[in-house]
């Protein structure tokens, strides 16, 4: 009943046009603009704000997408409160401008109104470039380089464009047909996508170059999941497997065995809440979150946490699994935890936790999701040998350009950072476009 | 003071009022029904929508009007292309009597229109008849579609005499001529009104305006089937030509006639200005159009604590006060100067005094990039106070004076500064 609730909340929904503009009527227009030095892609809400308050709607849509390919998605899925919203001047008069809603209805109004701010190149280049992945990086990097006039390809691993924002974000947070239209956006620029295309085996990244690619740009994500080292058992789901399987219309199994069920999820990140909160609307009993250190503490968003707790998820802290529990046929039927305390602040800066000894308990649940992180999959790097990694399988690049160290290979995304915002993917995927462009001589 | 010893009844061209707030004559003030409720809500009188005799039968254009917004603001302006009555004359006249009977201690002021001498005659000579307390003669509406009626007749002197006096000689009731602002100055039409036996004045009607044009079929609004036309625009927008008017009726040496403010009046304090640059009484369409008859709870909540706070105990004793104050421009005292005055503890940084001081005033203020903070040189400021103006802080700029010593330097940005 909660989530009926909270589903149907005008936080769920977009602004429309009066409370965007009542809301742009709060700005304070600020001179040099101190939200638009904190977007991580330069989205520049400053201006595209200024815009929508003298009545320039298409402006400012052209000043979102033409920074930010993904303007939309990143509209709804930013964690403003850290970044743009921090720093808003009218913090000082009572709260932040909501920046992200606005930024999310320009995008929607332009939709509706049928206004494509991204006009198509005027001049065609003959230079093909290669992307790898179509995840933020991967679209962002492509469009800026369609703008430009290169002709670019995306190679995608899964059936469908998207990664992570198709499968790793759930429904509820960007609905499909979101997505839909922010790619359509990108395939209007002239981007050719394949999809069931995995650049993948033994140097398949360097034959790109040679089929007659002038770069490749690698950002193919983090999709190995980690797992907790304890015996196997029916019942338990790696967090990308969950997210995934809802979005690829492999809900049956899931709600099978969550549906009125008491259940788990292991984690404390933005992850770990998208799965608690999916759990509960696939009809979980029960969604206990189990967190080792404290609320404080939780790398979640705060807007995020809070949700969750609304929507009834039990938040356990202070507590770590220790082992799963299972019946006779290897059916999980509950989870062992022990308790813990926090001590001193570790290499985070957060306080570590401490087990308790002697404090071990059993919860019941009939499934668990593990949500805490992802990796490179295990010689993933053979697709591209001549390209620097690190130990733990992340591509060394450079910060400003995505330059590896094979001439013509970029990379960018969480294969090059580890995981991070989409909208610091997206920044990667500028960046690395704007390098390839002048490797191509053309200036950006 | 308490406020309960506050008198808002205040007198008007001879007849009490409860409170000085009024219906205008105008959608608002359309029967009896409506009055009824509007005097129960609190008004203390009506200016009953304008009466016009049946032999030139009255058909509102559709759609009749247009609200103009401002941003998110809703309604700061209303554009309406509405006319006189267009309900039968026998009605209203039986409305105007039901009110009379039923409220006695409410003012209905007949508002009428005639389309020839005779008629202004007939229709005063009707409403006195139906028990109407006063009369006002509507010589002021923008957009009337029958040929020289409404603000043609207000700018033309001569007829608002020819009228007036005409119903003077049928009634005994006080006339009140309502003017229109569509004129460069009202004192000559009120001057007339006077000659013509008019013993009150209410202004300002509708100013002609032009509120907004269609962009995708060129209409000005509102847009009647593919037309548009210049026409009376009204609301908080046009509450500083209202006060101006008034306050040049209120200033004339000669006029000294009681007189009811219009313009722009939703709360108690737009109706304190207009009661102090010289209204006697205030009227309000727009406000009820946008709000309902219930904000005049408030208008009287608010007036009476004002009153009381100020110690002012009768409504007559605000009336006019601001007069003394009102002078023409070249009074004023310009060797005392003042700068704006930064309390920078309140600072939020957003810079908008910053661009505007560049962009519109003195160059005084200099930008700390790092703390994101002006820096004032007081000697460049223009105490022009347009940064006070953009400043989301209240009262984080204000308006000092200085010291007679004080010197403005010019800031020169090309050629030399003048030796």
């Amino acid at each position: 009943m909660g989530v009926a609730k909270r589903l149907d909340s005008p936080d769920c929904r977009g602004f429309d046009l009066g409370q965007a503009v009542a809301e742009a009527g709060r700005c304070l227009l600020c001179h040099e603009a101190p939200c638009s030095k904190a977007c991580p892609a330069q989205t520049d809400p400053g201006a595209f704000i200024r815009k929508l308050r003298f009545r320039n709607l298409t402006g400012a849509a052209r000043t979102i997408k033409k920074n930010n390919v993904l303007g939309g998605a990143c509209g709804i899925l930013c964690p403003t409160a850290r970044l743009c919203e921090k720093e808003c001047s009218a913090t000082g008069i009572d709260r932040p401008i909501r920046i992200g809603r606005l930024q999310r209805f320009l995008v929607e109004h332009a939709w509706k109104t049928g206004f494509n701010p991204l006009e198509k190149p005027e001049t065609r280049r003959k230079e093909k470039v290669a992307v790898v992945g179509s995840g933020p990086a991967g679209l962002a990097c492509a469009a800026h380089l369609a703008r430009l006039g290169f002709p670019v390809t995306v190679f995608e691993a899964r059936p469908e464009p998207g990664g992570v924002l198709r499968y790793g974000v759930p429904e509820f947070r960007l609905p499909k047909e979101f997505l839909q239209r922010e790619l359509d956006d990108i395939r209007a620029l002239g981007v050719v996508f394949r999809c069931g295309s995995p650049v993948r085996g033994k140097g398949a990244a360097e034959a790109l170059l040679k089929k007659g690619f002038k770069a490749v740009f690698l950002a193919p994500g983090l999709w190995a999941p980690m797992r907790l080292n304890s015996r196997k058992a029916a019942g338990v789901f790696s967090s990308v497997d969950f997210l995934a399987a809802q979005r690829e219309g492999r809900k049956g199994p899931l709600e099978n065995a969550l549906r009125g069920k008491p259940c788990a999820v292991i984690g404390g990140g933005s992850v770990a809440i998208d799965c608690a909160r999916s759990a509960l609307r696939l009809g979980a009993s029960d969604v206990y979150l189990l967190y080792r250190r404290s609320f404080a503490q939780m790398p979640a968003e705060e807007d995020e946490r809070l949700e969750a707790l609304q929507e009834g998820v039990h938040f356990l802290v202070l507590n770590q699994p220790v082992e799963y529990l299972c019946d006779p046929k290897g059916a999980l039927t509950g989870i062992r935890l022990r308790k813990t305390r926090l001590g001193r602040p570790d290499g985070s800066g957060r306080r570590k936790p401490e087990e308790v000894p002697g404090t071990d308990w059993t919860l019941e649940v009939r499934a668990v999701i593990e949500a805490i992180g992802n990796k490179a999959p295990e010689g993933s790097s053979q697709a591209y040998p001549s390209v620097a990694v690190r130990p733990d399988g992340l591509i060394r690049a450079g910060e400003k350009d995505g330059r590896t160290s094979k001439a013509g290979i970029y990379a960018g995304g969480d294969i090059v950072r580890g995981p991070d915002l989409v909208v610091r993917a997206v920044s990667d995927g500028k960046a690395a476009a704007k390098a390839i462009a002048a490797q191509l001589g053309v200036r950006a | 003071m308490s406020a309960k010893k506050v008198d808002l009844s205040v007198e008007f061209c001879g007849k009490k009022f409860l409170n000085p707030f009024m219906l205008s004559s105008s959608p608002v003030s359309n029967s009896a029904e409506m009055v009824g409720r509007s005097f129960d809500a609190g008004w203390g009188g009506v200016a009953y929508k304008t009466l016009v005799t049946d032999r030139v039968p009255i058909v509102h254009p559709s759609p009749r009007m247009h609200g103009y917004d401002y941003g998110d603001k809703k309604l700061v302006g209303l554009q309406n292309v509405e006319q006189t009555t267009d309900r039968g004359l026998k009605p209203n006249l039986l409305d105007i009597a039901y009110l009379k009977k039923h409220w006695p201690r409410h003012r209905v002021m007949a508002s009428i229109m005639g389309f020839s001498n005779q008629e202004w005659a007939d229709l005063a000579k009707a409403v006195t008849d139906a028990g109407a307390d006063m009369i006002e003669l509507n010589f002021s509406c923008p957009h009337m579609t029958v040929e020289g009626s409404g603000c043609k007749v207000g700018q033309e002197h001569d007829l608002v005499e020819k009228f007036t006096t005409t119903a003077h000689k049928v009634t005994d009731l006080p006339l009140i001529a309502k003017l229109t602002p569509n004129v460069t100055d009202m004192t000559i039409p009120a001057m007339a009104a006077k000659r013509g036996g008019a013993v009150g004045i209410t202004a300002i009607n509708t100013v002609k305006g032009l509120s907004e044009v269609g962009l995708d079929d060129w209409v000005p609004r509102p847009n009647v089937f593919g037309k548009g036309a210049i026409s009376g625009y009204s609301g908080p927008a046009i509450k500083p030509i209202g006060l101006r008017f008034i306050a040049d009726l209120a200033a004339h040496p000669e006029l000294k006639l009681p007189l009811s403010g219009i313009g722009g009046i939703e709360t108690w304090v737009d109706a304190l200005e207009y009661l102090l640059v010289g209204a006697s009484t205030v009227q309000v369409t727009t406000g009820i159009i946008h709000y309902g008859y219930r904000i005049v709870e408030d208008m009287i909540e608010g007036l009476s604590d004002y009153m009381a706070q100020k110690g002012v105990s009768r409504v007559q004793d605000l009336v006019g006060k601001a007069i003394p104050h009102l002078h023409e421009t070249g009074q004023f005292d310009i060797k005392r100067q003042g700068i704006a005055r930064y309390d920078m503890d309140r600072c939020v940084g957003c810079g908008q005094c910053y661009i505007v001081c560049r962009d519109a005033g003195g160059f005084a203020l200099e930008w700390d990039e790092k703390k994101r903070r002006p820096r004032q040189v007081e000697e460049k400021c223009l105490s022009c106070m347009i940064c006070g103006f953009v400043c989301p802080v209240q009262g984080m700029i204000s308006f000092k004076e200085m010291p007679k010593a004080f010197k403005r330097r010019e800031t020169i940005t090309l050629g030399r500064a003048r030796s």
